[in-house]
């Protein structure tokens, strides 16, 4: 139950005196039954202030502070300006981050990349040209390695169509392979399939489903019986939920009416 | 005998992959098949067609074409362009070797038997040399160049008939210059090499024509169709006395549902394999020297290993599939019943867990500790062990990580009774001893293989008491290794039939051993020698309807309160054999069911002997006993799997 006091004056209240009165208003309020701040009322546009720090601090007959356009307007233009320093401090900032984080990732991409020679040695193998030996291990040296074979560089087998790098530099216990001819293999062999399970299972194709196959031997019995179906168990789950509360509120109520 | 309380299980969603290729062998007498997944298997046509060894199957690989070359190599070729050579000693793939053509569509080897010829997609054909460690590319051919080399099954060319593509599905080359070509039309077409043009055409079937398989004598060949009907041509002369000779058609076979896409030709069967993972070997007649039981047409749906283990304690049932485990809980039932009566579930089975392996590899063996607690599984590349707890209603798995290097690819996996050991049989021969932790393991032992060899151990019984391990290879006897002074024990004298089921009794340690023969023996493990019992049987022999079954023997158990009984089963029937009545001869009755109560004493006397028979749960993929008073039974009804293929071709039938 709030006790309204009744309206004696209207003391405008600068901002520090609003927030100090937030305290001792509730302490006051245990006494007189005050609520602060209650939106509803009429009164609540300006808060309710305590009589005693309110009277203690202005005058009651006092008018109001005189606040001029100037002096306003330059407020709002400060305020204007502050905001604009620091969004645009933010964007800096921002834009500093983001771009160190650029040279981090590009430094570290650098480092997991093969080093120069060995990408420089990949790019130049394919354009030597493989010749086909008939009748013999295809062994093709390649004329860049051969200078180099004192590295430990091998040389490999080589067909036609894939060209497989084996073993540049010392360790010999990776093997770097084109990674477009894995695609390819992979691509090839999904085709492969494809053209097998249109031939046998495509358009055109005369199969029949798996009912009317098992259907078949019922059909030609001396008492012939009926065709195989498959069933289906989710069909009609709400249906059948619905038929099961159905039959339980019914064998209530038969009970109910039973007993009586 | 005892009542029992029958589990019959049904929910094994078993589905073999379809064959792809077969391949036989002549000299020692084998069959490769190899299957949709990859996997190929190898069967020993004279052992009673049994599977002696198999290469577990991968994603990648999509096997177009198998061949033995010289020294009992095996080759394959696939649509990835690789040539993967499998060892047959370590049951392990030596070496995969890229041909660089693209997809390969077939393959072939030289009657010597040193030269492998591939057909790649880019039109060209490779010939690679066989040296005794791997092979290597030789020359080759262009499309141009390409003369005919002895035989050869050279990949499709496209021929434009009519409105659809006529796909020639496979061709073979004669040594007389004939060659033989089969299309998607349904055509069996001779043309003559060397002037060529058409010589012959038969119209043989409405759907395509896809598999053509010669004798070596190149006096008959065989074709299979996508309708499943097998044709065999002959080369008959045309009149009595003439010695002209033409080819003509002369049987047909209707054993298949589905396409028959591989077809062989031993020289006294017809070997046919298709998508509906059948393996239907046809002997003929008229090559037969003795005409008796062996030949019969023989047909191999089920597997000749067991795919599902058993957790007594717990009622929990692992089922093993290419590419995950499942887990399931058996239902439970409180109502009693007479003999054949059918008792409602209180509790359905439940569906625990579902475990997928990562990887392309399919899984090879698995199992699940008696109590309950661990499942333990290994592919090609890895072995895989997962701790279980069950709080109240769930279910939590914890793998159990760094698992040894030595342990990979096992073929073989076993708890211990009391949980606390396991068993690994591993590809090199070897055999390993792990104890388990609480969350751990600890390596005990490994037993090596004997030395020169490489046999890989591929079935493995321990003792109830945990004092004994027996493992079987492929041609050594079976070894029994004393557990608890991890030394070898005695080994059981070889046999020259493969073992297909091993086990031990609980307290007499007598190691029961069935051969693929369906001979079955009796060793006794503490005194090293064959037991009274298994004398007797061997001596008077089995009766002639036991040895007539054709599917092996997978799974031996045995009763804890009665150790005169021994509980086995195969794929149509289960039996209990109690070794206290006398054994049937060849006279008596062996499927005796139980005689009504009113039959008089005599033919009770007369159908009361010692092997117990019953076909009512088939086709049966695993039965045990459970306790003293209850049994599980899986089955997998053969339309179940049917449902599941891929589509058949229509066929038409009047009426329907």
């Amino acid at each position: 139950m709030v006790q309204l006091r009744p309206r004696v004056s209207r003391t405008p209240a600068s901002a520090s005196a609003m927030v100090d009165e937030g305290q001792p208003a509730s302490e006051e309020e245990a006494e007189h039954g005050l609520l602060l701040g209650q939106p509803s009322s009429g009164a609540a546009a300006e808060p309710l202030q305590d009589d005693e720090e309110g009277d203690s601090e202005f005058d009651e007959d006092e008018a109001p502070e005189e606040l001029t356009f100037a002096s306003a307007q330059a407020e709002a233009r400060e305020e204007e300006r502050r905001v604009r320093e620091t969004v645009r401090r933010d964007k800096a900032l921002l834009k500093e981050k983001r771009k160190r984080r650029e040279e981090l990732f590009i430094e570290q991409k650098k480092r997991k990349l093969l080093p120069d020679t060995v990408l420089e040695k990949l790019t130049t193998a394919p354009q030597t040209t493989i010749k086909k030996s008939p009748g013999k291990l295809k062994e093709v040296i390649l004329q860049k390695k051969n200078e180099e074979c004192e590295k430990g560089s091998d040389s490999k087998k080589t067909k036609e169509k894939v060209q497989k790098v084996q073993s540049v530099g010392h360790n010999k216990s990776y093997l770097a392979v084109r990674l477009k001819d894995q695609d390819l293999r992979d691509s090839r062999q999904e085709a492969a399939k494809a053209f097998i399970q249109n031939c046998l299972y495509g358009p055109g194709t005369n199969r029949t489903t798996v009912n009317k196959f098992l259907s078949l031997d019922n059909k030609r019995l001396p008492v012939k019986k009926a065709a195989a179906q498959f069933l289906n168990n989710a069909w009609g789950t709400q249906r059948k939920q619905n038929a099961k509360r159905f039959k339980r509120r019914w064998m209530v109520r038969r009970m109910k009416t039973s007993k009586n | 005998m005892g009542e029992f309380k029958v589990h019959r299980v049904r929910f094994f969603n078993y589905v073999p992959s379809g064959i792809r290729c077969v391949a036989y062998n002549n000299q020692s007498n084998r069959l490769a098949v190899s299957r949709t997944d990859g996997t190929v298997e190898i069967y020993n046509l004279s052992a009673n067609y049994f599977q002696e060894k198999f290469f577990p199957g991968h994603e990648s690989r999509a096997t177009e074409a198998l061949c033995w070359a010289k020294g009992q190599r095996l080759f394959s070729a696939g649509l990835n362009g690789e040539i993967i050579e499998y060892d047959l000693q370590a049951l392990n793939i030596k070496y995969a070797m890229d041909a660089f053509g693209g997809p390969i569509w077939s393959m072939a080897a030289s009657p010597s038997g040193s030269q492998l010829l591939v057909g790649c997609e880019d039109g060209s054909v490779k010939l690679f040399q066989i040296t005794p460690g791997k092979i290597q590319f030789e020359r080759n051919f262009d499309r141009q160049k390409r003369s005919a080399i002895h035989k050869m099954l050279v990949d499709r060319q496209y021929m434009g008939v009519s409105k659809r593509k006529c796909i020639i599905w496979g061709v073979a080359f004669l040594s007389d210059g004939t060659v033989i070509s089969v299309d998607s039309a349904g055509k069996v077409q001779f043309w003559d090499s060397a002037t060529g043009t058409l010589v012959k055409n038969h119209l043989i079937a409405n759907a395509d024509v896809q598999s053509i398989a010669v004798s070596d004598q190149e006096d008959s060949f065989v074709v299979g169709t996508a309708e499943g009907t097998v044709f065999h041509f002959q080369l008959v002369s045309v009149t009595s006395n003439s010695s002209e000779k033409q080819w003509v058609r002369t049987k047909p076979f209707q054993h298949h549902t589905h396409d028959v896409r591989a077809v062989a030709h031993s020289p006294t069967a017809l070997i046919s394999g298709g998508t509906d993972t059948h393996l239907v070997i046809r002997p003929l007649m008229e090559k037969v020297e003795v005409k008796n039981y062996d030949a019969a047409l023989r047909k191999i749906t089920f597997p000749h290993r067991r795919l599902i283990s058993c957790s007594k304690k717990k009622q929990l049932l692992l089922f093993q599939f290419a590419h995950h485990l499942e887990l399931w809980q058996l239902g439970s039932t409180v109502a009693t019943g007479k003999n054949g009566d059918t008792l409602p579930l209180s509790k359905d089975a439940d569906h625990l867990l579902h475990l997928k392996t990562k990887g392309p590899e399919n899984i090879i063996c698995s199992c699940i500790s008696p109590c309950g607690s661990w499942i333990a599984y290994s592919t090609a590349s890895r072995f895989f062990l997962y701790r279980l707890s069950y709080e109240r209603d769930n279910i939590s798995l914890q793998r159990v990580s760094k698992m040894p290097a030595f342990l990979r690819s096992a073929l073989q996996i076993l708890f211990s009774e009391d949980s606390a050991k396991l068993f690994v049989a591993s590809n090199q021969g070897s055999l390993h001893i792990i104890r388990l932790l609480e969350g751990s393991f600890k390596h005990l032992h490994t037993f090596q293989p004997q030395s020169g060899t490489v046999e890989s151990m591929c079935l493995l019984a321990v003792s109830p008491d945990g004092n004994w391990l027996a493992a079987s290879g492929t041609s050594a006897g079976v070894h029994v290794y004393n557990v608890k002074n991890l030394k070898l024990h005695c080994t059981v004298p070889a046999y020259n039939f493969p073992v297909t089921a091993l086990a031990i009794a609980p307290s007499t340690n007598n190691l029961v051993i069935a051969h693929s023969d369906q001979q079955v023996f009796e060793y006794s493990i503490p005194d090293k020698q064959y037991t009274e019992w298994s004398r007797t049987i061997q001596k008077q022999g089995f009766h002639h309807l036991w040895l007539q079954r054709d599917t092996p023997i997978t799974h031996i158990s045995f009763h804890l309160k009665r150790p005169m009984h021994i509980l086995l089963h195969d794929a149509y029937m289960f039996c209990i054999i109690d070794k206290s009545l006398p054994l049937p001869n060849d006279k008596t009755l062996l499927y005796n069911p139980l005689p009504p109560k009113n039959e008089s004493d005599v033919i009770r006397r007369r159908t009361a002997h010692a092997f117990k028979i019953s076909k009512i749960y088939k086709p049966l993929l695993f039965m045990d006993l459970l306790d003293e008073r209850t049994l599980v039974a899986v089955e997998r009804p053969l339309d179940d799997i049917i449902a599941q293929l891929p589509p058949p071709i229509k066929k038409k039938k009047f009426g329907t």
